[in-house]
């Protein structure tokens, strides 16, 4: 890692994006990370979300973040503030872990699942091709997109690996 | 098996995790019923980093208080004993889990912010299903149940290869994996070393059981009020360490808390709001 690049930790329900020498950084477990990155303007963002679709109904106006359903359309919009357009980025998703098979609480069951369903429908829709996936399974995972080439850090159950696919 | 090295450790005072004299003498003074506040005050003021965290986070947006708080004596008098002795322990607590878990792939600052996540999502469950519990005991209980991964996060090294493998097709809690290769899971290890800084018993019970609520012995209910909170920062990656999500949430858990389906999703939905209002002790 160059000593210029900045890290920039990207919250849960929280999306941000950077360019050249910075480092984008979040951590999954049941939520997705959805990353896009445009190789030719080394611009890229990261969306955490939370759960697909707001159950209350109530609370994606005010907190569109949380939610695929609201959250997508706007990381697609941030790109295209910093001047990449669909067409120029793909994508690659990361997360949604769920827990051991049980009984117990359908609602954590199925989170995972819902999320990695509503962010390949959305990105089937917009024409955005989804080139790799690192989801399911029981793992946490940290995520860090260096957005002066592209490639992924992924660090998952004690391992640790570069993802240098970016088209 | 590094049973014996981990016990070696466990008993030198020296290679564990310590907490000022100060925080054990006010948490011994506060045990007591009829504790005196001028006592408590004197006692506090012997530790200016605690003094000056007792004053700041007093006057913080998240405690609320009334009026300006200049001193310990005032902070006691407006907040009450019981809150003065949370901020205490939140102080002692930010310096022992301010620390890079690499072998759990913890950072520092995913460490705290988890432990104060749980904290305040476990006291938020005993107000909102209005359980018989005082949400200050529910609050330090749900900050301390990760303290033993400290200790053993220094035995990984020459078993972190055999974990790896066995985590690739695991279907096992993540403690049992640690009892497995270390003799120890981090919840005894943790109750290990409550017991030796003098913690209540009462507290102990709960982080040693966290994640298996139906062996609690003492308090079953606050045991699974902190197991439903802890589990669900984890699902939401705050805090997920090596383990991901291998604990299931506990039937027992959901049975003694009367926390529905419903309730679940609540709770889920509304952690980014919490981490929000929890800005000033994020900072400490």
């Amino acid at each position: 890692m160059s000593i210029k690049s900045k890290i920039i930790n990207v919250g849960i329900a929280d999306i941000k994006v950077g360019k050249d020498t910075d480092v984008l950084r979040t951590t999954l477990g049941s939520c997705i990370g959805i990353v896009l990155y445009d190789p030719e303007q080394k611009v890229g963002a990261i969306s955490h979300i939370m759960l697909a679709k707001d159950p209350t109904g109530k609370d994606a106006t005010k907190f569109p973040h949380k939610y695929g359903e609201t959250a997508l359309p706007i990381l697609i919009a941030m790109m295209k503030q910093q001047g990449s357009n669909i067409g120029q980025y793909s994508c690659r998703m990361f997360g949604g872990a769920s827990m051991f098979k049980g009984i117990n609480s359908q609602f954590l069951q199925n989170i995972g699942e819902q999320n990695i369903a509503i962010v390949k429908k959305f990105m089937e829709e917009n024409k955005i091709p989804v080139i790799v996936e690192d989801v399911a399974g029981n793992e946490g995972r940290t995520i860090s997109l260096y957005c002066d080439d592209g490639r992924v850090l992924l660090k998952k159950a004690g391992m640790e690996k570069y993802l240098y696919k970016v088209r | 098996m590094l049973k014996s090295k981990v016990d070696e450790v466990l008993q030198d005072v020296n290679k564990l995790p310590a907490i000022s004299s100060v925080v054990s003498k006010v948490l011994e003074k506060l045990q007591k019923p009829d504790v005196n506040i001028a006592d408590l005050a004197q006692e506090i003021s012997k530790d200016p980093a605690i003094t000056a965290n007792v004053i700041k986070l007093s006057n913080s947006a998240y405690y609320r208080a009334s009026k300006p708080i200049r001193t310990v004596q005032e902070a006691l008098m407006t907040l009450g004993i019981k809150t003065v002795k949370e901020i205490v322990l939140l102080t002692a607590a930010k310096g022992i889990l301010s620390q890079d878990l690499n072998s759990y792939q913890l950072e520092a600052a995913q460490l705290w912010t988890s432990s104060l996540l749980v904290a305040e999502l476990s006291s938020k469950i005993v107000q909102h299903k209005k359980l018989k519990i005082d949400k200050d005991l529910a609050f330090t209980s749900g900050l301390l149940c990760s303290v033993g991964k400290i200790v053993l996060a220094q035995f990984f090294s020459p078993v972190m290869m055999q974990i790896k493998a066995d985590l690739k097709d695991n279907q096992e809690p993540f403690p049992t994996l640690e009892k497995k290769y270390f003799g120890y899971t981090h919840m005894e290890v943790s109750e290990n070393l409550l017991k030796r800084w003098n913690f209540p018993q009462e507290l102990t019970d709960v982080v040693a059981n966290y994640l298996t609520p139906e062996n609690s012995k003492n308090n079953p209910i606050l045991t699974s009020v902190v197991h439903i909170a802890s589990i669900l920062i984890v699902v939401s990656g705050i805090g997920i360490d090596i383990g991901g999500e291998s604990v299931p949430i506990s039937p027992f858990a959901l049975s003694q808390t009367g926390v529905t389906e419903a309730d679940i999703e609540t709770y889920f939905v509304h952690i980014p709001d919490l981490q929000a209002g929890l800005a000033d002790l994020l900072n400490v």
